[in-house]
């Protein structure tokens, strides 16, 4: 090779770096950092794009050389000359890129072992995914029950994931971390919230015909924000009302994720729109109460015709309590609009 | 005897009969059909005689009934119909064989390409026209996808029926187009590259090919059973799939047993081929990278696949006969299934990578009028992609809930993978330095293919990091990594292939303009399509969902109109194949002055492949040495003037 291929080929590559440097910088990639583990994430990311721009670069300028320079002319049905290898090129790029990837492996691991240090006395917030909803239990809070995750900025957190049915998984992209909810086991997952601010909380594991909307949303308080809300829920907690029981049972077991109910602002579309609940049962032949009542414990017993069985969790029978379930029936009842 | 007359002789005993008797009784496809629903109803009967017996109710149970009677006694009744079987039967009887009976061999119209033929070379052509069928049912599955997601919100499918058509695509994609289209131009092509008349076993060849329509039309049917399609993605991951499905996850588990028979059947061929079958002079170190790339694929298939198939059945067997090896509630663990099914499934993905490979070498060598650089690396680092894809397979797992110390062990093997693969590329960039390079259509695909699947290996390599993949699994970023390895590779390689070998295969040459236009639509629309898809899924977009967050609503629409134009590529490549098959100039014995042993034969190659076996005396690259040779051999005859003694 001459000094001035070299340069050529050196040319190309700075042009086609350029190309993919902008290409990595100027559209918005990561979500706004929210953790302190997704800091340490997005270094690592950062730090292989920087080694696959260079890669890509390089292997770019090679294929446009070469493309360029050694076209054949019209007519010319002469061979190459017959090389065959290059000892020193072939072991130069069989060590390069394995000190490349030696390096990715040594950032990965060291990464990987910080973000897993949830540090002496974190938060514990239990994860449970049910088809299709989140619930977010404090156990050192009494065991304080919430539909979307509060956490308070700074603090370390330990999640312990769990699901009562298929595989989900938990994520916040602004977190970074992620962890799949697998029925029969408890992994944990640690987060270090550092900005304040709402987030989306999304499942990203298929777990059925809800998949597509079952979120939620992590809010990270300020310490004494979040102090202040532990306390005002333990008192709800102990005071009990009917009809707001009845609503939270909805949202906290998710049911806004599949059907439509006005008064709860749901617009899922999954199973049927529970406003019209009174036409449904007279359809069934059923009176109201009983219909929903057992609509809910067991969904198979009556399906509304254009809708597939098997579809609706048939755990709530059991999961609910006999007051939770009354109330929400009540409240179903009560919030129907024809 | 001519290959004529034994044609003539072929059908002794129901020649004696009436011709009625003989379409109904004779090996075809009125056999196949009442044999299908005769061997589909004793099916039923064994269930609904079995649950008589033991005294259970229902005695027809639906869902039984239909896996045993549809899925499994049906086809085979079609596959002893369509003739598969009849030798074998013969031999079993104890009736007269006669082994060198080559009725079965060879196409003279189009008809014999319908029926069970022993050629390689037709059944090549049977794999790669039924796999291009696959491969348009499953890319109009992938544009019903993209119209549903153009913008948030349901507008066109319900959840179910959107869930199963991303399903059955990707299914179809895999199992029914990049598998079985790599095997179908290895049938045609690695006999011919070892100097063999055919392949060591030509009719359980012809069997592994009619296994795989059976497993297409399995997924492509579970559209129609009640409950709709599996919806649970090509994965079927556990508990969803086993438990939470409709009757069509059954179709899906079984379909998967078919086409992996198929694939295990053609491996072992192709490994007793190119063992026992090599052209004298022939050494391992003289073979075409594309024979030792089906060599080293097909270590992967026979050692792997029996792990999917086992998945398969234990998660069918949680489905309808109640069994708890996933189910946690009794005892299962769901993490089980995966661990079985990505020690295959990751193994597949270099099935479906290492024939790409081989392509490459040929095409690039070939049109770079150079030998390839570094031969022997090649070899060996396809060997090293054997060896290492068997250790990597739970980086599909990293947040699975796994052992958690798997993870760091599993990632040095993963992004070690990325070494000899490496290799490789550079490899050919050095191939092309210094050559004569000819932009025929396949080299502008393998050309495509080189820096597509470059970046598709840096977002491996990026994924192979667990703090990376942390972040992206599950989410876009993962579909557009696939894509980029699974389309700008593999699919890049096989079409390739096709219009390299287009000539031989067919006679005929291929529309060079049209070839170029094909390419040029399909790379630009390939990555309009896909590399968008790598900014959703850092941004937080999840795979396999029917509605999105509305931020990601433009991106969305860009990329559902790129991937229409990108779908709509492929009527120029099919308009090309189908017209120039008809009406194309003919093709010479070797237009591409190459030096494997396929090219010194005519277009296309005699029923034999070669009337006298190929003396190889040296590199089948042997590019710009003056008089270098492949192989030694006196020039074939025309395909009538064969003679069988």
């Amino acid at each position: 090779m001459r000094k001035g291929q070299i340069l050529t080929l050196l040319g190309i590559a700075l042009v086609a770096g350029g190309i993919t440097t902008a290409v990595a910088v100027l559209p918005t990639w990561l979500p706004v950092q929210a953790s302190r583990e997704a800091g340490r994430i997005d270094f690592v990311i950062w730090f292989t794009i920087v080694i696959s721009i260079v890669i890509f670069a390089l292997v770019a300028a090679v294929m446009i050389y070469e493309i360029a320079k050694f076209r054949a002319r019209p007519g010319d049905d002469s061979d190459g000359p017959p090389v065959h290898g290059h000892t020193g090129l072939e072991i130069g790029w069989t060590i390069i890129p394995l000190l490349i990837v030696t390096s990715v492996a040594i950032v990965s691991a060291i990464v990987l072992s910080r973000n897993g240090d949830a540090g002496v006395n974190p938060l514990r917030v239990d994860v449970t995914a049910v088809q299709y909803a989140w619930t977010f239990t404090y156990p050192d809070a009494h065991g304080l029950t919430s539909n979307v995750l509060r956490l308070p900025k700074g603090r370390s957190v330990m999640l312990t994931i769990s699901s009562k049915d298929v595989i989900h998984s938990f994520w916040v992209p602004n977190f970074g971390q992620k962890q799949d909810a697998v029925p029969g086991l408890h992994p944990t997952l640690h987060i270090t919230p550092d900005r304040l601010g709402t987030y989306p909380v999304v499942c990203v594991e298929l777990c059925g015909l809800g998949h597509a909307l079952m979120r939620s949303e992590a809010i990270v308080m300020t310490p004494a924000a979040f102090d202040k809300w532990l306390k005002s829920q333990q008192t709800a907690i102990a005071s009990p009302n009917a009809s707001v029981s009845g609503a939270a049972v909805f949202k906290n077991n998710g049911c806004g994720a599949c059907h439509t109910l006005t008064a709860a602002a749901a617009t899922g579309k999954v199973g049927p729109d529970l406003d019209k609940l009174a036409q449904w049962a007279a359809q069934a032949k059923q009176p109201l109460a009983s219909f929903v009542k057992t609509s809910v414990t067991d969904p198979n017993a009556y399906i509304q015709p254009g809708y597939p069985k098997n579809v609706m969790p048939g755990t709530f029978g059991a999961s609910l309590s006999q007051q939770q379930l009354d109330a929400l029936v009540q409240y179903l009842i009560s919030s129907k609009k024809g | 005897m001519t290959a004529a007359t034994l044609h003539d002789a072929h059908p002794p005993a129901p020649a004696q009969h009436g011709t009625a008797r003989r379409l109904l009784l004779g090996a075809g496809w009125i056999r196949a059909a009442w044999m299908f629903c005769l061997f589909a109803l004793i099916g039923v009967g064994i269930v609904v005689g079995l649950r008589w017996a033991a005294g259970w109710t229902p005695f027809l149970d639906k869902q039984i009934a239909v896996l045993v009677g549809l899925l499994v006694c049906g086809p085979i009744g079609f596959l002893a119909g369509i003739g598969c079987f009849d030798y074998w039967t013969y031999y079993a009887l104890g009736k007269p064989t006669r082994p060198e009976d080559h009725s079965g061999h060879g196409a003279k119209s189009w008809k014999d390409y319908f029926r069970v033929n022993t050629d390689h070379k037709v059944i090549g052509v049977q794999y790669l026209v039924t796999t291009m069928v696959f491969f348009v049912i499953g890319g109009m599955l992938a544009m019903l996808v993209r119209a549903e997601l153009a913008r948030p919100g349901i507008q066109f499918f319900d959840p179910q029926t959107f869930n199963g058509l991303f399903s059955v695509h990707a299914s179809l994609m895999i199992f029914l187009f990049i598998i079985p289209a790599f095997a179908g131009l290895a049938n045609f092509v690695v006999p011919l590259m070892l100097g063999a008349a055919d392949m060591a076993f030509p009719r359980l060849n012809a069997l592994s090919f009619w296994l795989l329509p059976i497993a297409g039309i399995m997924m492509v049917a579970s559209f129609l059973v009640p409950g709709g399609a599996f919806a649970c993605g090509w994965t079927g991951y556990v508990p969803l799939c086993s438990t939470h499905q409709p009757l069509g996850a059954v179709f899906f588990n079984q379909a998967v047993q078919w086409a992996g028979a198929s694939s295990i059947m053609t491996a072992l061929n192709f490994l007793v081929t190119i063992i026992t079958m090599r052209a004298p002079g022939m050494t391992f170190w003289r073979m075409p990278l594309l024979v030792w790339a089906n060599f080293t694929t097909s270590l992967l298939v026979v050692i792997a696949t029996p792990f999917i198939a086992g998945s398969q059945f234990f998660s069918m067997f949680d489905h309808v006969m109640h069994t708890a090896f996933f189910n946690t509630v009794q005892g299962g663990y769901p993490l089980g299934y995966q661990h079985i099914f990505w020690f295959y499934s990751h193994p597949a993905v270099y099935i479906m990578m290492l024939p790409g490979f081989g392509i490459m070498s040929e095409v690039i060598s070939t049109f770079s009028r150079k030998p390839i650089f570094g031969y022997r690396l090649m070899a060996l680092s396809l060997m090293a992609i054997v060896v290492l894809g068997f250790s990597v397979w739970a980086h599909h797992m990293f947040v699975s809930g796994m052992a958690s110390w798997l993870r760091v062990p599993m990632m040095i093997t993963t992004l070690l993978i990325a070494v000899p693969t490496g290799i490789k590329i550079f490899s050919w960039l050095a191939t092309m330095w210094d050559g004569k390079l000819h932009f025929n259509t396949p080299m502008l695909f393998a050309l495509g293919f080189l820096s597509m699947f470059v970046i598709g290996g840096l977002s491996g390599v990026m994924l192979g990091a667990v703090p990376v993949d942390i972040h992206m699994n599950q989410t876009y970023f993962v579909v557009a990594h696939i894509h980029y390895v699974l389309f700008g590779g593999s699919v890049f390689t096989i079409f390739a292939g096709i219009y390299y070998w287009y000539p031989k295969m067919t006679g005929r040459m291929y529309d060079e303009k049209l070839g170029k236009l094909h390419f040029w639509l399909t790379f630009v629309g390939f990555n309009l399509t896909f590399f968008p898809m790598h900014i959703l899924g850092t941004e937080g977009m999840p795979r396999r969902v029917v509605d999105y967050a509305p931020k990601f609503a433009d991106l969305n629409m860009f990329i559902s109109l790129a991937s229409f134009a990108l779908g709509a590529s492929t009527i120029v490549f099919l308009y090309n194949a189908i017209t120039s098959w008809r009406s194309g100039e003919r093709a010479p014995g070797n237009p591409w002055h190459a030096m494997t042993l396929e090219w010194q034969v005519s277009s296309p190659p005699p029923t034999f492949n070669f009337d006298e076996i190929p003396q190889v005396v040296g590199s089948p690259y042997g590019y710009g040495i003056p008089g270098a040779q492949h192989a030694i051999l006196t020039p074939s005859h025309a395909p009538e003037e064969v003679t069988v003694t």
